[in-house]
């Protein structure tokens, strides 16, 4: 089935049409989400979410525009809301649980090098550490850089995502490598890998 | 180039995103300085990390999952959305059964049962003789009374 063939059938309330689409686009919504999150199953959750919102709303959706674009919005768009709605619940969340989501987020890393115990450990710090650095950078430049850099999207791509000026994206991502940087130097000198 | 020069560009050295001639300049810093060569390698080691996350593991389970969502936590979607594969089946089969039921029942309608036309003819047979009776009482009778 084509794009839009698949769309219209979506808009039919065909059910294969919509096993198709998760089945096509389940790993661009769930890694978009793992860029944002850094925790798989927070990012299974919130592409479930995305899904669902897919089918309530399909009949909104304007043939002119492309799927892919409109998926990246609704994956950034949840997954800033968990974000959210997350740092807001962290208060009551126990010791066990933060230990449990930390090794979720490093479980992904940890699988790939299972023969390398060292490399594990220095692996999940670097992880660690990145994500940190990730996710202190303002709202905008985080955004255009986990497009960029986990979906490999082109400036052109993420403008239109982002609903914002190529060269504001550009300026953007910009900031958010000078700002990784710095952060990444801070933590060099301070010796904390 | 000073250490400092370096730490602010390095990033876009590692990205391969400065000009040629300031990636020269990196290059050659590089080779010289053991402590900005230290640091460039920790970045290189820690944004590797990026490529490394880029494609996690796709879950077989997934939509099972998602379906199961669906129907257990949204009954309103999913009888907007599961339902109507079953209804484009079963309408049109309520409508031929209501459809042959209507012209049954006209055809019942229009088309009297044989008893009631018995009955019809019987009535009209009895005002007849109920006539021919009155016919039969020869009217001179009432006069010579
Ligand atoms: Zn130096």
């Amino acid at each position: 089935m084509s794009e839009t063939e698949i769309i219209r059938k979506l808009q039919q309330g065909n059910e294969q049409a919509f096993k198709e689409l998760v089945e096509n686009y389940q790993k661009l919504v769930v890694n978009t989400c793992f860029g944002m999150v850094h925790n798989i199953e927070d990012a299974e959750d919130i592409a479930q979410e995305v899904f669902i919102e897919v089918f309530r709303s399909i009949h909104k959706f304007r043939a002119d525009s492309k799927l892919s674009t409109w998926l990246y919005r609704m994956s950034v768009n949840r997954s800033l809301n968990f974000i959210r709605d997350n740092k807001r619940s962290k208060w009551f969340q126990s010791f066990e649980d933060s230990v449990q989501s930390k090794n979720a987020v490093h479980e992904n890393l940890i699988n790939k090098n299972t023969d390398h115990p060292g490399f594990e450990l220095e692996n999940s710090q670097r992880a660690k550490l990145l994500h940190e650095a990730i996710d202190s950078l303002p709202q905008n430049q985080k955004v255009a850089f986990t497009l960029s850099k986990y979906e490999e999207l082109s400036y052109q791509e993420i403008s239109g995502v982002m609903e914002l000026s190529v060269s504001s994206v550009e300026s953007l991502i910009h900031r958010a490598k000078k700002n990784l940087q710095k952060k990444l130097y801070v933590c060099y000198k301070k010796r904390c890998i | 180039m000073k250490c400092k020069t370096l730490h602010k560009d390095l990033i876009f050295f590692l990205e391969k995103e400065l000009p040629e001639k300031e990636m020269e300049l990196v290059k050659t810093h590089l080779a010289e300085c053991s402590n900005c060569a230290l640091f460039a390698e920790e970045m290189k080691k820690t944004l590797g990390i990026l490529e490394a996350e880029r494609s996690p593991a796709v879950n077989p389970f997934f939509y099972t999952r998602l379906k199961a969502k669906i129907e257990n936590r949204e009954p309103e979607i999913k009888q907007v959305f599961w339902k109507p594969e079953l209804v484009r089946v079963l309408q049109p089969v309520l409508f031929s059964v209501l459809l042959i039921l209507g012209i049954y029942t006209g055809i019942k309608i229009g088309q009297p049962t044989p008893a009631q036309m018995i009955s019809v003819n019987a009535a009209d047979q009895e005002i007849i003789s109920f006539l021919n009776e009155m016919d039969s009482e020869p009217i001179e009778g009432f006069l010579m009374e």
